[in-house]
């Protein structure tokens, strides 16, 4: 048997786990952010895309719950890994300019399975997503009995929850999809599997870890 | 608008005005005991005030400010400033969101929603626009009997009021005008026989600083998007030509680049 040239780096769960998420938010931003676009609002008057905001975040909010049932552990160690930080995230950060201008890989210490940036958006992801909701909730099912001023805050968090999260997910597709580097960045999220070489030149701590064989 | 709480004898021929000149249905028929509250079919109403064993009644309307806090969140255009000064209303322009609602000190524009569906209406007073721009009154003020309801101009119903409420002032110590600076001014100003909360109006109304953390990254929001597709253009551009180049010929690209930088 030949040794496969590939290594697995998400599993296919959370392949899908993260296109329903995606689609799911990709949702609430329009029929959100139409509220916001003059001339648009005639149909989010007419109450569809209130509607349609309202079903999306039952996905958004209720795919990762289910996820997080049926693969704990993984869950956890996802959220850890987030609220992680040390010493490597500043050798990141320091490399990250001229790394990601096209500067020489080898500068760029080696990271785990997921570098600062990524880490940075999985923040994102996760303090955004608590802010959402709650203030989301509250702004659906507590109007009136909250107080005004309590009201008006929500808004204003959901709104800037919004901001965030919409320009770092700016971030996360042009880096994803589009950076001349990542090259295997968006196949890695279609298949789960990267080439061992980009393993090596992107996350070369993690590659070790899973290369040395578990005793 | 000239308010003058003294001269209102309750007889509900404003909001009659009101209704049958905008065409806004009757939903709830008016009993003195338990007025109409504001609705996007109320867009005015008495408010009932008991002082001592007296009955008073307040016109409650939308108060047209100079510096509204409604214009200030309103984020599709729909309520903007009247070069008259009132604050009108696009209803086509509306999205429904609501933050007009929210954000008024006065709890003057309504908005009705459905919880399941969203369906969202919010209607509010329009100073009677069509009227006002063609040099009418606003219906209300037309119908009002007794003069508490005086249209004019601004500079001219400032000193007016003044004069009524110095006047109640040498009976009454507590009459107040109000409406003359609060938020830039407000289009509709009250002759008030007792302090402004008693009248249900808030004594030191402000734009909610909320509204106003919302204005900052509203620009936040646009300015962070702007830079964010010139950065990657820039990015973009710069780090295909380097990346490319260095795979070609190999790493001596780049220690080439080096040198000449040096140099």
């Amino acid at each position: 048997m030949t040794e496969p040239r590939v290594v697995e780096r998400f599993k296919k769960r959370t392949v899908w786990f993260h296109w329903i998420h995606t689609a799911a938010f990709l949702i609430l931003i329009v029929t959100g952010a139409i509220l916001f676009i003059p001339g648009f609002g005639a149909p989010a008057a007419g109450g569809i895309t209130r509607l349609i905001h309202r079903i999306a975040v039952v996905f958004f909010a209720g795919v990762p719950i289910v996820y997080f049932i049926f693969n704990p552990r993984m869950s956890l160690h996802f959220i850890k890994e987030t609220l992680t930080w040390g010493r490597d995230d500043i050798g990141w950060l320091e490399a990250a300019p001229i790394y990601y201008f096209g500067g020489d890989e080898e500068r760029m210490p080696p990271q785990g399975h997921v570098n600062t940036g990524q880490k940075m958006w999985q923040f994102i992801v996760l303090g955004t997503g608590v802010l959402f909701l709650i203030t989301g909730l509250i702004m659906w099912f507590f109007k009136g009995t909250v107080a005004p001023a309590a009201f008006q805050w929500c808004i204003i968090v959901h709104d800037i929850a919004f901001i965030l999260a919409f320009l770092m997910l700016l971030v996360h597709i042009y880096l994803g999809v589009i950076h001349p580097r990542m090259t295997e960045s968006l196949r890695s999220m279609l298949d789960g599997k990267i080439s061992k070489t980009y393993a090596k030149n992107h996350y070369g701590k993690w590659y070790d870890e899973i290369s040395t064989p578990e005793e | 608008m000239l308010v003058d709480v003294t001269k209102c004898v309750s007889c509900w021929w404003c909001y009659a005005a009101c209704k049958n000149y905008n065409g806004l249905p009757e939903t709830i028929k008016p009993d003195p005991e338990e007025p109409p509250p504001l609705s996007p079919h109320v867009w005015t109403t008495l408010k009932p005030i008991k002082i001592g064993t007296e009955w008073h009644s307040r016109k409650q309307a939308c108060n047209h400010c100079t510096d509204a806090a409604c214009v200030e969140v309103c984020p599709t255009g729909a309520l903007s400033y009247n070069k008259l000064g009132f604050v009108q209303y696009d209803r086509e322009k509306c999205s429904g969101c609501g933050y007009c609602a929210e954000f008024c000190p006065f709890g003057v524009p309504q908005l009705e929603s459905n919880k399941a569906t969203g369906i969202a209406v919010m209607d509010k007073c329009t100073f009677c626009k069509d009227r006002v721009t063609s040099g009418e009154q606003p219906a209300c003020a037309a119908a009002c009997p007794t003069g508490a309801i005086k249209f004019g101009k601004r500079s001219e119903l400032v000193p007016e009021g003044k004069e009524r409420v110095a006047a109640l002032r040498q009976t009454n110590a507590s009459a107040i005008f109000y409406g003359e600076k609060e938020l830039g001014g407000l289009h509709v100003m009250y002759v008030l026989d007792d302090s402004p909360e008693v009248y249900g109006l808030p004594a030191d109304p402000e734009i909610p600083p909320p509204a106003i953390v919302r204005d900052v990254f509203k620009w936040v929001g646009v300015g962070g998007i702007a830079a964010a597709v010139i950065g990657f253009a820039f990015n973009y551009l710069v780090s295909r030509e380097v990346i490319i180049a260095s795979q070609l010929p190999g790493k001596e690209y780049m220690r080439e680049r080096e040198g000449e930088e040096e140099k």
